[in-house]
């Protein structure tokens, strides 16, 4: 039961873009289509959920039986950014449609605060491997949703008579603070 | 080749230089740090039990952990729980304070929430609701009081106060308190939980 | 090497090419932290040390460094600073530390950081690099301040925690929400354009 509360809670009420500010970049630079706004969900999901499980390992495994708590941020950063390169490599090599589809969009990850914040939410609320992993998959879905609703709307504001200085990112973002308010609608949804 | 080594001994002793410093800067600072969390705990069992002046850590388990509050002369006087539960939003996390008998309340603090800005974070306001929480009766479950009410006269012993406009966080900490009672109940029932195993000092 | 004076190496930061409003980087902490002005500059400075220093460092050190791990080198020394700017929070100000959570750690994949590093000090010298630092982080502080400035006052009525507006005041409660950030910035983003245009079109 609390495994499917953390699940929908990352996915639906505390959304890491609407309620975190997590990912913003790629939220607004990746979701003018959205083809391209799925390939970038996708791929920040699943190096999300490798993240939380690595993340925790570390973490469990070696940061804190060690007392090394002060070399955490090091640490994340530099596994997050190989992380990336490996997933990438393994990716062409296993499979080159998918690496066609996703493979512009992963170097771009590892400047992504989600997956930081990611890494860092799982060890600040000292979450067990199959919460971490939920939490993971969950905050990666909860993402993609967001991006891809966006693209959606942006599509049809291209169409639009936008005021001139909000063309872009100003209107994007008062979009955003629209679909922010929508999700509150889910709040209190986990009890 | 010579690239490759430069290469390597620039990442390493980048590395090495960071390492160093930042355990100097771990070591420094890791004192105060755990001394700004005991006091944080400390501060809040001397809210939620009156007259503490000094405290024990009695239980520990995930979201779940009972200090004992005693007096000058060191005699158990009341228990804090310090509990996590889900709220309207995300995690609440308050500490409630009881007698010793596990009969009556002595006061609720909020130590840390995210609920809605203006509505559920009222939660954490004294008038509207922490001031309900006082002398309540635990021995059974206690229950919200709707609609909201002004003064704690028109309370029955064992009720508390809803905030208006923000039902489900009230009840969110009354779900997480009544829990956590039961809980501590059935702990020293089993007798898990003895005056003074370990001291906080 | 910058041909700009050093009085324009400055100032650049603070309008022409400000981190927020013109580059648009460094967007999360700007939306997540600025609901109270105190958390905003707290971000803010916190920001700013990480910068100054980083700068600093990889300016001295960007001959020895070669191209193809430079950054995995920039990583490696933003994300020292920002420890020392976690720790110096959780030490001395528990407070903010608590609020800001995740925030603080979560400055090392501030783009503004690795962005300068990559544009700038690893090309240019110490002094100048300096300057261009103190510049960014002015311009990064100020429009922290700004936005928080007006979501606090908006939202809660309260400046830096002191009430200001009258009792005739209703919050806006919506401005300290995630919503009131996403509008508040594109709001602000677009007048930044709109004074940006009117500005060039005098001239």
């Amino acid at each position: 039961m609390e495994l499917v509360a953390i699940f929908i809670s990352a996915i639906l009420v505390n959304n890491f873009v609407l309620y975190y500010f997590l990912g913003i970049c790629p939220f607004l630079g990746v979701s003018k289509k959205i083809d391209s706004a799925i390939s970038m969900g996708l791929a920040v999901t699943f190096v999300m959920t490798i993240t939380a499980v690595v993340s925790w390992a570390i973490n469990n495994w070696i940061l804190i039986p060690h007392g090394l708590d002060y070399l955490k941020i090091v640490s994340f950063i530099l596994v997050i950014a190989s992380l990336v390169q490996l997933v990438e490599m393994f990716i062409r090599k296993v499979s080159p449609p998918l690496y066609q589809a996703l493979g512009i969009y992963l170097p771009l990850i590892t400047t992504n605060c989600a997956i930081m914040g990611l890494a860092l939410l799982v060890a600040l609320r000292e979450y067990g491997f199959a919460e971490a992993v939920v939490f993971g998959l969950g905050s990666g879905l909860g993402f993609t949703l967001a991006i891809i609703l966006m693209a959606a709307i942006r599509e049809q504001l291209d169409l639009a008579d936008i005021p001139e200085p909000l063309k872009g990112a100003g209107i994007s973002l008062i979009v955003a603070s629209i679909m922010a308010l929508a999700f509150m609608g889910f709040i209190g949804m986990i009890k | 080749m010579k690239l490759s080594v430069q290469m390597v001994v620039v990442l390493t002793s980048v590395g090495l230089l960071s390492g160093s410093f930042l355990a100097t800067v771990g070591i420094l600072t890791k004192e105060r740090v755990e001394l700004n969390k005991q006091r944080e705990v400390e501060a809040a069992i001397i809210k939620v039990v009156p007259g503490t002046e000094s405290s024990t850590k009695l239980y520990e388990a995930k979201d779940f952990k009972v200090y004992g509050g005693k007096n000058q002369d060191g005699t158990l006087i009341g228990y804090g729980i310090l509990v996590s539960g889900i709220g309207f939003q995300d995690k609440i996390t308050l500490m409630l304070g009881t007698d010793i008998s596990l009969t009556k309340t002595t006061r609720l603090e909020i130590i840390e929430q995210k609920e809605t800005p203006g509505l559920g974070a009222k939660i954490e306001d004294e008038d509207v609701f922490l001031k309900f929480w006082e002398g309540r009766d635990c021995s059974q479950a206690i229950s919200l009081r709707k609609p909201a009410v002004k003064t704690a006269e028109e309370l029955a012993a064992s009720e508390v106060n809803t905030i208006t406009g923000a039902t489900i966080s009230s009840e969110s900490v009354l779900k997480i308190v009544n829990n956590s009672v039961e809980k501590l109940r059935q702990l020293i029932k089993e007798g898990q939980i003895q005056d003074g195993e370990q001291d906080v000092h | 090497m910058s041909t700009r004076s050093i009085g324009q190496e400055f100032t650049k930061g603070l309008w022409n090419e400000n981190p927020v409003l013109r580059q648009l980087l460094g967007l999360c902490p700007t939306l997540a932290v600025t609901g109270w002005v105190i958390n905003g500059l707290a971000m803010g400075l916190a920001t700013s040390f990480v910068l100054i220093f980083s700068s600093i460092v990889v300016s001295i050190i960007k001959k020895l460094i070669p191209s193809q791990v430079r950054i995995a080198s920039y990583i490696v020394i933003i994300a020292t600073f920002v420890t020392v700017a976690d720790r110096f929070l959780a030490a001395y100000f528990p407070d903010i530390s608590k609020d800001l959570g995740p925030y603080v750690p979560l400055i090392v994949v501030n783009c503004i950081i690795l962005g300068r590093q990559e544009a700038f000090s690893s090309k240019n010298s110490v002094g100048r690099s300096l300057i261009d630092a103190l510049g960014m982080s002015s311009g990064f502080v100020l429009t922290l301040l700004v936005l928080s400035s007006i979501r606090e006052i908006l939202g809660s009525g309260t400046y830096l925690g002191h009430q200001v507006m009258g009792s005739w005041f209703t919050p806006w409660i919506i401005m300290i929400l995630p919503a009131g950030a996403f509008l508040a910035l594109g709001i602000l983003l677009g007048i930044a354009l709109h004074i940006e245009k009117k500005t060039k079109s005098r001239i």
